[in-house]
């Protein structure tokens, strides 16, 4: 949702910064055709482009990704002591938990098993 | 996956996770030469020459900064060795992509 919202932010941003652009070359244009001298830009484009550069930084500063906590003991402390022991070459299905289970029906042979895979 | 390192100035070393150090370098490394693209791209708007261009170089800069700690917040060290390196590094690398874009869209708003 906020990434969404962050891109949302730069895909306007750019648009408002091309907006300017041509604001700008169309402001160049004009003081061409009334051959006035250039001193300085009307100040809503400066402000449109400043501010649409600030909202496109903000933008991508959220959209490049997540910093990660950078103490080793930071990532390794959120393992739960369960996650740890978790090894799953341990793991045992041939238990006696199948006598207690009443509609388990015992396989006959081996070869069964193996044919079920 | 992760390795310690010591720092020298400090009774107690601070051991660092590598993983996590690089992918905040990588995300550092990609704002700052978007930053540098899109503040080269207003300067070339802007129709800004000479040393203002460089000072709103300056001015990006410092702005991304302020960005990087305001997204942090007061537990920068957390995410961050030191915040002056963070302001610093690869300053005149960035500002090469800074001109790049400063004088193709200044060529293309002012110009033609």
């Amino acid at each position: 949702m906020a990434s969404s919202l962050n891109k949302i932010i730069v895909i306007v941003g750019f648009i408002s910064l091309f907006h300017s652009a041509f604001s700008a070359a169309q402001h160049r244009s004009y003081l061409r055709i009334t051959s006035q001298e250039f001193t300085t830009l009307p100040l809503d484009i400066v402000i449109q482009a400043v501010v649409s550069l600030f909202a496109v930084m903000w933008g991508v500063l959220n959209v490049a990704g997540n910093l990660r906590e950078i103490p080793a003991a930071a990532e390794l402390n959120t393992i739960r002591w369960e996650t740890q022991r978790n090894l799953p070459s341990f793991y045992m299905f041939n238990h006696r938990g199948r006598a207690l289970a009443y509609d388990y029906v015992p396989s006959s042979s081996k070869a069964e098993l193996e044919n079920l895979e | 996956m992760s390795v310690t390192k010591g720092k020298d100035n400090k009774p107690e070393p601070i051991a660092y996770s590598e993983a996590a150090l690089r992918n905040n370098a990588v995300v550092v490394e990609y704002c700052r030469t978007s930053m540098a693209a899109l503040s080269g791209s207003t300067a070339g708007v802007l129709g800004l020459t000479g040393l203002y261009g460089f000072a709103f170089y300056v001015f990006a800069v410092v702005s991304l900064w302020v960005m990087f700690m305001l997204k942090t917040g007061p537990n920068w060290h957390k995410y961050y060795i030191s915040r002056q390196s963070l302001l610093t590094n690869g300053f005149f690398g960035a500002l090469f992509t800074y001109v790049l874009f400063w004088t193709f869209i200044y060529g293309m708003v002012h110009v033609y």
